[in-house]
């Protein structure tokens, strides 16, 4: 009891901060250190969020001419992983090495030094955001143990679950760091190659040439023979370095694969997010009032899963070709309104028996009997209880939306042309599986394999975290699972 | 409540789901941004005698409630109207006539292909469990199972059409056939026309039923290693009977239990995912017919294909569950039954 009085439960966070400030402190602090060598980074993404020309053109000029300077400076602060500061394209000259790389490295040295950098510069924020964790754990929270803890210990050692984290963390920050993980651009090398240059040493004339990207993308794709083939690991003619080789037309293979990783990802963990508010939302407003609210969201459930996904998929996203909705964000923001708004019936179904039984819990009556209203109930009695359970769902069906959307790609669906899918690689190599540029294909079908299982691995370990004993509901789980079946 | 009330409720839930999807179907189609008349005529049209004419036909200048009306009523009389791109004119009851066999072929053989290799891997991973064995199956089945159809479809196509460069002769195996072909199903009681037909359809349905594969190898194993432990299992041990005997009456039987609705919720599985594995193995089906339908316009088509596609699935979520309370009974018919 003198605990309770000493330390009452009604103080908030920001007081128990307030009331200790320096491991707080400490923290935030090397937050913004770690921060302050991308700033320009941040903002860039920040405004490269909004569709290009939107809103300069309907914002007046005394608010735009601001903005835009803004912008400006904003581009021109320094950001560490850039590949201006580590350049990684550039010429040999005979007896000179290479020049314009950095610190006159191999090219493919220099892509590495930038790739490692950003993967340590990550790993970074994992330890930092680990620590503000324990830290919270420790100096913060009112209350020395809860329920989480174990959880959190039973995933740590949960080693198939970890590495689903590491694969994910892996494709996640590859997706982040798009532009800068590439050996080159998609601008620069897939959206217009002939408005850039690239310089290089021609050996006939014995001094250093330049060529339009295109021209020197023409020269070096990869279509089936050992001559027309620039495999992963190798340079092409114009001194370039393709980690893992180019495509038949001749863009870098990796760009495209870091670009489609953003793509996917962002449509896949949006769209879940959506799907995961509604699912959550009606299973406690369902299980609170059941009855006709109930059945209502059980045919309405019903509908929706009796709809084919992947062919609701194909007519909307044949359907909406060519209008404004259908080429907003590329057409990713369909994708992720047709996935959030068909994916929401299985992980509500999922959950929904678990939400039925909590609240069929005591502490539910009481807060009733307390005068506590239904939203604050459900807010604060329900939810925590489900939202485990909506973590391995979700990750379950992150799986299928990855699928899904390589597979409109694959039809020329969904992510409109120049912009990389996964889906649209395995398209253009096709025809070269058995040749000597069977990596068009293959690769991006085995980082789809290894991401959906890495999802489906996390899930796995989030399960045995929550409950050990669990009786697991296979139903449940594959029908998330299997997705749409492409 | 008796297994045949249970069925009745069963059957009035699923009016409004039907209905409802298909509502669904109807706004999608005609309330969208695209004008079915100028998607028929095929881009931008929005005037003409033509594009009026098309109009008119469709009804798509009255009220949008009678429209409505009308789609309902027709579709739910069975008058699926006709094609107006792909095939123009043809009913969409001879389309499906024509299209639809091959589809079954290909998912019935998916579903066969998917029991005869998932479930006894599974099996003899759970009776092996913890084993190379079993880490090697499982393991397998766990990448199989996030492999998109799409790509094994592809990669597939590209290996056996190429299998000579490996030292086997696909092509010329058994029976002569060709790799990217839609099978004839015209003579199948001919043993070598079956054999034909068969081998083409092979190496899609292996790539259709792979996620249910996956699925029933590892239902398969948790299965039997609960069987297994079973206090009955004990007891038939106990009394001596032979380890084939219990494996089969024991085991088995009721590790089968779990499977069904895996098997049942193919169905799903392999309406969406035939669209992509008809198109990488040029198997011209229903799924083959609705994506060329949806990318050329065909807006007439396409409605009257999803109505069949929902009625499809509602039927067989009900079979499904049917069946369910036929294997085991105690599957509960009221609360928790959905």
């Amino acid at each position: 009891m003198s605990t309770l009085e000493t330390e009452p439960r009604s103080r908030g966070l920001g007081e128990r901060i307030r009331s200790d400030p320096e491991p707080a402190t400490v923290w935030a602090g090397a937050c913004l250190l770690l921060l302050s060598v991308q700033f320009g980074a941040v903002f860039q993404t920040v405004r490269a969020l909004f569709p290009g020309g939107a809103v300069g053109s309907y914002v007046p000029a005394f608010v735009g001419a601001p903005v835009a300077a803004a912008g400006e400076f904003v581009g021109s602060l320094p950001t560490l992983l850039t590949r201006d500061v580590i350049p990684n394209q550039g010429y040999r000259l005979p007896g000179q090495g290479w020049q314009e790389t950095f610190l006159g490295l191999e090219p493919a040295v220099a892509w590495l030094v930038r790739v490692a950098l950003i993967y340590v510069y990550s790993l970074a924020w994992l330890a930092l955001l680990w620590w503000g964790y324990r830290i919270f754990r420790s100096e913060y929270r009112a209350a020395d143990w809860t329920p989480m803890d174990d959880k959190v210990a039973r995933f740590r050692s949960h080693y198939w679950g970890i590495s689903g984290v590491v694969v994910v963390f892996f494709f996640v920050v590859m997706a982040v760091f798009a532009p800068a993980m590439g050996p080159t651009t998609v601008e620069r090398n897939i959206q217009e190659p002939f408005s850039y240059e690239v310089s290089y040493f021609d050996e006939e004339a014995g001094s250093v040439a330049t060529e339009t990207v295109g021209t020197a993308n023409f020269e070096s794709g990869s279509s089936g023979t050992p001559e027309e083939n620039v495999g992963p690991l190798s340079y092409d003619d114009y001194g370039r370095f393709h980690p893992i080789g180019t495509l038949p037309k001749g863009n870098d293979m990796f760009t495209f694969m870091a670009a489609g990783a953003r793509i996917s990802l962002s449509i896949a963990l949006l769209s879940i997010g959506i799907s995961v508010l509604i699912g959550v939302g009606l299973a406690v407003f369902t299980a609170y009032y059941k009855g006709l609210s109930d059945l209502v969201a059980v045919i309405a459930s019903d509908s929706v899963q009796a709809i084919p996904q992947l062919l609701l998929l194909i007519l909307l996203a044949s359907l909406l070709r060519g209008t404004w909705l259908g080429s907003l964000y590329n057409g990713a923001a369909v994708l992720t309104i047709i996935f959030a708004a068909t994916n929401w019936p299985y992980l509500w179904r999922a959950i929904r028996g678990p939400a039925l039984q909590i609240a069929e819990n005591e502490w539910i009556d009481a807060s009733r009997s307390f005068g506590q209203r239904p939203r604050r109930i459900m807010q604060k009695h329900m939810v925590p209880y489900v939202t485990g359970y909506m973590l391995i769902y979700a990750s379950l069906s992150i799986g299928g939306i990855i699928i899904s959307v390589a597979g409109l790609s694959y039809l020329g669906l969904g992510i409109s042309a120049p912009t990389p899918e996964w889906g649209r690689a395995v398209r253009m190599g096709q025809d070269y599986v058995t040749t000597a540029s069977w990596h068009i294909s293959l690769i991006p079908g085995v980082m789809i394999v290894l991401l959906v299982t890495a999802f489906n691995a996390f899930g796995d370990g989030v399960r045995d975290a929550l409950d050990p004993q669990a009786e697991t509901e296979e139903d449940a789980e594959i029908a998330t699972a299997g997705g749409s079946g492409a | 409540m008796s297994r045949l009330k249970y069925l009745g409720k069963r059957l009035l839930l699923s009016i409004p789901v039907v209905l409802f999807g298909t509502s669904i179907t109807f706004v999608l189609l005609r309330m969208g941004p695209i004008d079915p008349a100028a998607a028929i005529l095929g881009g931008q049209q929005t005037q003409g005698g033509n594009y009026e004419q098309v109009r008119q036909q469709l009804g798509l200048h009255r009220p949008l409630w009678e429209q409505y009306i009308d789609f309902m009523v027709d579709l739910f009389t069975l008058k699926l109207g006709q094609s107006w791109v792909i095939a123009q004119g043809t009913p969409v009851s001879e389309l499906l006539a024509q299209y639809a066999p091959r589809t079954l072929w290909l998912g019935f053989w998916s579903v066969i292909v998917a029991l005869v290799i998932g479930i006894p891997l599974g099996f003899y991973a759970g009776l092996n469990p913890n084993s190379w064995s079993d880490y090697f199956a499982s393991f397998g089945g766990i990448v199989w199972r996030a492999m998109p159809n799409f790509w094994l479809a592809v990669i597939m196509v590209s290996l056996i059409s190429q299998s000579q460069k490996f030292g086997f002769d696909w092509q010329n195996w058994v029976v002569s056939t060709q790799v990217v072909t839609p099978p004839s199903l015209n003579n199948l009681t001919d043993p070598m026309e079956f054999l034909a037909a068969l081998k083409m359809v092979l190496p899609a349905a292996l790539v259709l039923g792979s996620a249910s594969m996956g699925n029933e190898m590892r239902i398969g194993r948790t299965a039997v290693l609960e069987t297994k432990n079973a206090n009955y299992v004990e007891v038939a041990k106990a009394k001596g009977a032979p380890g084939r005997l219990i494996v089969w009456k024991h085991v088995f039987r009721n590790a089968l239990i779990p499977l069904i609705p895996i098997i049942s919720g193919e169905a799903f599985l392999l309406i969406g995912g035939s669209v992509l594995v008809e198109t990488v193995f040029a198997i011209n089906g229903l799924g083959y017919l609705f994506f060329q339908a949806a990318v050329n316009g065909d807006l007439p088509l396409v409605g009257s294909l999803m109505f069949v596609f929902i009625v499809l699935l509602v039927s067989v979520n009900i079979l499904q569950d049917v069946l369910y309370t036929l294997v085991d009974p105690r599957v509960g018919y009221e609360g928790e039954g959905q």
